[in-house]
């Protein structure tokens, strides 16, 4: 079962313009699973992306707008793209706009094989 | 750590405890020395509520490094208690003068990852505090009771002030 996990991020991590890939653990907060680069803290990048998906998912079921699929932040100096899987969260670092297509593909896909 | 020595500390550490709770969401902070005295605290409404918690606490962090260290482990970096409705986050807070007991107590409003991510940060800033480094250990096992005492009234008392 943790092979779909450690071939998910490594996958997502291959795609251009990715700087790492987390699987999160929503209600904790804590990575299940990560590939990133040197200087970015998966435990810190995992704890704030949970926080701010749950959230965001709370808002959305206010809303009347049901689960939350996926989020997109946008920064100065790149994006985070995070997406509901089951019951965890996958959370994608890319700084390259031009990949952002390629990257959405690829986390969809991972989302399909994490559920 | 002496009684004249706790309002100092006592006063260093709000700060910093504040931030903690601040910036993690956690309900409850409180962060004692190994032998049970209370040096801040932060949502607690009875002495008698924090004296039990914070003496379990100390009992919990004793039992728990035997365990350490009977499975040749040095110490946990920290021990998790998830509830249904409240979590339980109990670690050390690495000071020049003594190790400190941090307990969080935190609902679905937290997280762990947010508690240990603030934790680092909260544990830089108390180790950073020059009153740790100043302030001398209790003399004697006889001053342990007392001591215990003297921080409970001063956490509530400070706590009762008006900021």
């Amino acid at each position: 079962m943790s092979d779909i996990y450690v071939d998910t991020v490594a996958r997502l991590s291959r795609v251009s313009g990715v700087r790492g890939a987390i699987i999160v653990e929503p209600e904790t907060g804590v990575p299940v699973m990560a590939e990133v680069e040197v200087g970015v803290s998966p435990q810190a990048l995992a704890a704030l992306a949970a926080a701010l998906f749950r959230r965001t998912a709370n808002a959305s079921a206010a809303a009347g707008f049901g689960p939350l699929r996926r989020f997109h932040l946008e920064a100065a100096g790149g994006h985070v793209l995070m997406a509901g899987a089951g019951d965890l969260v996958l959370v994608v670092l890319v700084d390259d706009e031009r990949q952002l297509g390629m990257v959405r593909l690829e986390a969809q896909r991972a989302v399909e094989s994490l559920q | 750590m002496r009684q004249s020595e706790l309002p100092d500390l006592m006063q260093a550490l709000r700060a910093p405890v504040n931030a903690f709770i601040h910036d993690s969401r956690a309900r409850i902070a409180l962060i004692v020395n190994r032998s049970g005295q209370v040096l801040a605290q932060h949502g607690f409404t009875s002495s008698y509520e924090t004296m039990n918690v914070a003496s379990l606490a100390a009992a919990a962090h004793a039992s728990s490094q035997a365990l350490a260290e009977l499975l040749n482990t040095r110490r946990w970096k920290h021990l998790y208690h998830a509830g249904v409705k409240r979590n339980m986050f109990l670690a050390l807070l690495d000071t020049p003068l003594e190790p400190l007991i941090l307990v969080v107590i935190f609902d679905d409003q937290s997280s762990l990852g947010l508690v240990e991510l603030f934790f680092d940060r909260l544990s830089a800033s108390v180790a950073a505090l020059p009153q740790l480094r100043e302030v001398r250990r209790s003399a004697d096992a006889v001053s342990f009771e007392r001591d215990l005492e003297a921080g409970l009234d001063r956490v509530f008392k400070s706590d009762a002030e008006p900021s």
